[in-house]
């Protein structure tokens, strides 16, 4: 059983990314998963984060544990790969992380205008007053602690805007023309570039800039939407959460 | 062409030209690259409690990261990037990132968090190079700087003990030196027989971790295993570090020290031979001088027994 924040209304952008990540991985290894949603799914998690899996009696969270948690049942995705490919996956995931991630969480929680019109309102709305707007400045101040530690905090915009671009051009002269990262097989890197790209591209912002950077690499776009076509609408799958 | 370009940095010490990780990927960079650079080592140091060593100064221009040097230096056309094929560069991008992540609370807890190595090695190191009352203040704060940032990015959510956190990092720190050991194999660099910015990070990243002599040393000795990782460090310290007057000071005082070992074996040596040369000399006078009594006596005696044979 798949948790994750509840669409719609609560859900933010980083958030949603990463839950699609762990969906298509586990589609991916053909594991049958049912999505639950709740509002205060961050709080159930052990480590604090969305999404995590619930099993039997043991609870996982977030994707990297998720893939061991997965391999050690016997399914994995990227056993056909030799050393240095392993190497580069996770240099490729650390990358995601660190790029993708970093921009989203800036976007949503730093950014002035962002905050006021989206964030805000939807972190705090399945609570009453005056607890929304409590828990959401209270998540600002944590993500801008994190920022200006790593030295994320005196970026502007256009900074961030310009990293996303140079990852989006490594992320699309690795792939170059091949239908997945490691050729024929997808691997977990292809579910979590999948997940973020794909959020990225139709969640609405107060400005599109995010989305315009994705969108112009074209071998991304034919990416998401090939992942899209066999993994979820194959299914049956009606609405991708 | 570039007019003089200065950077600010933090010295050096234990075989490297630097201690400081971020200082080490500029110099390594820029000896890659061919960009002359002068080095200026910092002792007033304000700014390097904010994290803004090193910092590039050139006539119009002041830029500080080492992200952001190192794309002023290209567009300077100090690229030492240009044989790399699009695929390479994002791979230099994606590892980049990997050390970041993986590798740096690990280096940063081993100097600055670890109790042991930090009172022992790198505040007193740190405190000598800044002026008092600076260095009373400036590697505790350097400290608490680097405390923070691994806990508010691995520490999720900040309410987490350092302990738990500690066991994590460095098995993540030792995944990331075996994966780039992996990917390192046999060859010299990275990317083929010419040093690259990929080349640059990872050497100012694991230099220090080589050298720098710990009380506690879990993460070195992880690495010294890791031969092709230690092989690749010493080759650039010695083919780009030996050379440049700047930096020359740790192998000159090798040099320096190997000459005075040699001096002193010969002072030894010669006062050997002197103390043996002096117990000679001493031994040898004296017995003449025994001699010579006894030859006195024997006259007298003579005389004496003479007199006695007259007497009677």
């Amino acid at each position: 059983m798949l948790y994750c924040i509840s669409t719609g209304e609560q859900i933010l952008l980083s958030d949603n990314a990463a839950s699609l990540a762990v969906q298509a991985f586990l589609q991916m290894c053909n594991l049958p998963i049912k999505v639950v949603c709740r509002a205060n799914a961050e709080y159930m998690s052990p480590s604090g984060k969305v999404p995590f899996i619930h099993v039997g009696n043991q609870v996982v969270s977030e994707l990297g544990p998720i893939v061991q948690f997965v391999k050690a049942k016997g399914h994995s995705l990227s056993d056909g790969l030799d050393e240095v490919q392993k190497a580069e996956m996770k240099a490729y995931m650390e990358l995601v992380n660190n790029m993708l991630l970093t921009a989203e969480l800036y976007l949503q929680w730093c950014d002035e205008a962002t905050v006021g019109e989206i964030t805000h309102a939807r972190y705090g709305s399945p609570y009453p007053w005056p607890l929304n707007h409590i828990l959401a400045y209270q998540k600002q101040w944590e993500i801008k602690r994190k920022m200006k530690a790593i030295g994320w905090g005196k970026k502007t915009l256009d900074q961030v805007l310009e990293d996303v671009d140079q990852c989006c051009q490594a992320l699309s002269q690795r792939l170059g023309t091949q239908p997945y990262f490691f050729n024929k097989q997808p691997t977990e890197l292809d579910a979590l570039v999948f997940g973020h790209l794909y959020t990225i591209l139709t969640t609405q912002l107060t400005n599109d800039e995010l989305s315009e950077k994705v969108k112009n690499y074209s071998n991304l776009l034919a990416f998401c939407r090939r992942i899209e076509q066999h993994y979820f609408e194959d299914r049956g799958k009606d609405r991708l959460s | 062409m570039a007019a003089s370009l200065e950077l600010s940095c933090w010295g050096g010490g234990w075989g490297l030209p630097s201690v400081h990780s971020e200082s080490l990927v500029v110099m390594a960079y820029a000896k890659f690259s061919g960009a002359p650079l002068k080095v200026n080592v910092i002792d007033n140091t304000w700014r390097g409690s904010r994290g803004d060593v090193p910092i590039l100064t050139t006539e119009d221009n002041i830029v500080s990261q080492p992200a952001k040097i190192l794309n002023f230096l290209r567009k300077q056309k100090y690229n030492a990037d240009y044989e790399l094929s699009a695929k390479q560069g994002a791979d230099t991008l994606a590892y980049i990132a990997l050390l970041e992540e993986k590798l740096l609370p690990a280096v940063l807890h081993t100097f600055w968090v670890e109790s042991d190595n930090y009172f022992t090695v790198t505040k007193p190191w740190f405190a000598s190079q800044i002026p008092f009352p600076l260095s009373l203040i400036l590697p505790g704060r350097m400290s608490r700087g680097a405390l923070n940032r691994i806990l508010l990015t691995r520490g999720q959510p900040p309410l987490y003990h350092l302990r738990e956190v500690e066991a994590q990092i460095y098995r993540d720190a030792k995944e990331c030196l075996n994966l780039l050991s992996n990917r390192l194999g046999t060859s010299q660099f990275f990317f083929g027989n010419t040093p690259s910015t990929l080349d640059a990070y990872v050497f100012g990243f694991l230099a220090p971790l080589y050298k720098v002599r710990f009380p506690k040393i879990q993460l070195q000795e992880h690495l010294k295993q890791l031969s092709n990782l230690c092989r690749f460090c010493d080759d650039i310290l010695s083919s780009y570090f030996r050379i440049s007057l700047g930096g020359i000071s740790p192998a000159g005082q090798d040099m320096v020290d190997a000459n005075l070992q040699k001096l002193t074996q010969l002072v030894n040596k010669e006062s050997n031979l002197i103390e043996k040369m002096d117990d000679n000399l001493r031994q040898s006078p004296q017995l003449p001088p025994r001699k010579l009594p006894t030859l006195k006596l024997t006259p007298a005696e003579e005389e004496n027994n003479s007199f006695q044979r007259l007497s009677p």
